[in-house]
């Protein structure tokens, strides 16, 4: 099948520049930075203008547009090998189950209501901004994108079972680092001994 | 730790491996069966309810803290110029 470039066109200001705010966000997220993100957003677009005769029809624009932006990235950092050495080595099963135990100490010392407290906000953003990219990007696809795991594991072109595990250590480190944060800003639940002691 | 919770028609599972799906679960990667094991020991043991409560909490803050959209508006300008150069016919 042929298309004019001019319905080329029209189809791809349709399908893939309205998506731009997204893949602007998930370049934020992979940069960490509004110049670099804004750069990464203009080679997507541009690769995905040039290639766009090999776009499966049918097939998730978003998801191939991220795919694009995710590589290019990878490219730029050449952090791949690194970063899936690091990464590989962890257990799905073992991350839960220590998030899990991570929750358990929380409650005993009071702090897991923090955790969904309102204005936590921008420190769950700057802890996720902190994450490994390899583990930031699986955080952003799932849990803000709401990609399933074979959807993010499409984008990164990783196995589904290294998705999984990425994904799980991520949300045990974010939380850990919560619980710090709340442990070093001092928050304590209205209900905890200690804030009922006498002020001055 | 509680003893495996039975349930009519669901095996019952014991905490270790109701929390071991906390994850999948919530991901809604469970298949049926895996899925209704969790519900009912869930259903009828309060830790891992507890555990199960706090990691939905957690999600939802992890996915409303990077809701915020960009303003791509001049972004989009400058792409279409770059698209422009390629041969790309803006429609608007
Ligand atoms: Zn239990």
């Amino acid at each position: 099948m042929t298309m004019s470039p001019v319905e080329r066109d029209s189809e791809f200001d349709r399908d893939a520049l309205s998506c731009l705010p997204e893949v602007a966000r998930f370049a934020r997220s992979l940069t960490r930075n509004a110049v670099d993100a804004d750069d990464l957003v203009q080679e997507t677009y541009l690769r995905a203008y040039k290639g766009y005769a090999t776009f499966q029809r049918g097939a998730s624009m978003r998801r191939w547009l991220f795919s694009i932006c995710h590589h290019a990235w990878m490219r730029h950092l050449e952090v791949r090998k690194r970063v899936l050495l690091e990464a590989d080595t962890a257990d799905a099963t073992a991350e839960t189950l220590s998030a899990v135990m991570g929750h358990a100490a929380a409650q005993r010392a009071g702090l897991d209501r923090f955790i969904t407290d309102l204005g936590l906000g921008p420190a769950i953003k700057s802890a996720i901004e902190e994450l490994d990219p390899a583990f930031r990007s699986i955080v952003m696809l799932v849990d803000v994108e709401g990609m399933a795991y074979a959807e993010a594991a499409a984008v990164t072109g990783v196995p589904v079972g290294t998705v999984r595990s990425r994904l799980f250590r991520a949300r045990r480190l974010l939380q850990e680092r919560l619980f710090a944060h709340a442990r070093d800003a001092g928050i304590v639940p209205a209900d905890s001994p200690t804030s009922h002691s006498t002020d001055r | 730790m509680n003893p495996p919770i039975s349930l009519a028609g669901v095996a019952p599972i014991d905490c270790r491996t109701a929390v071991a799906r906390l994850w999948d679960f919530l991901d809604e990667e469970l298949d049926a069966i895996r899925l209704a094991e969790v519900e009912a020991h869930v259903a009828l043991c309060a830790r891992c309810a507890e555990h199960y409560r706090f990691a939905r909490a957690f999600l939802d803050a992890v996915s409303e803290s990077w809701q915020e959209i960009p303003d791509t508006t001049q972004l989009r300008e400058r792409v279409v110029e770059t698209l422009t150069r390629q041969g790309f016919r803006d429609g608007r």
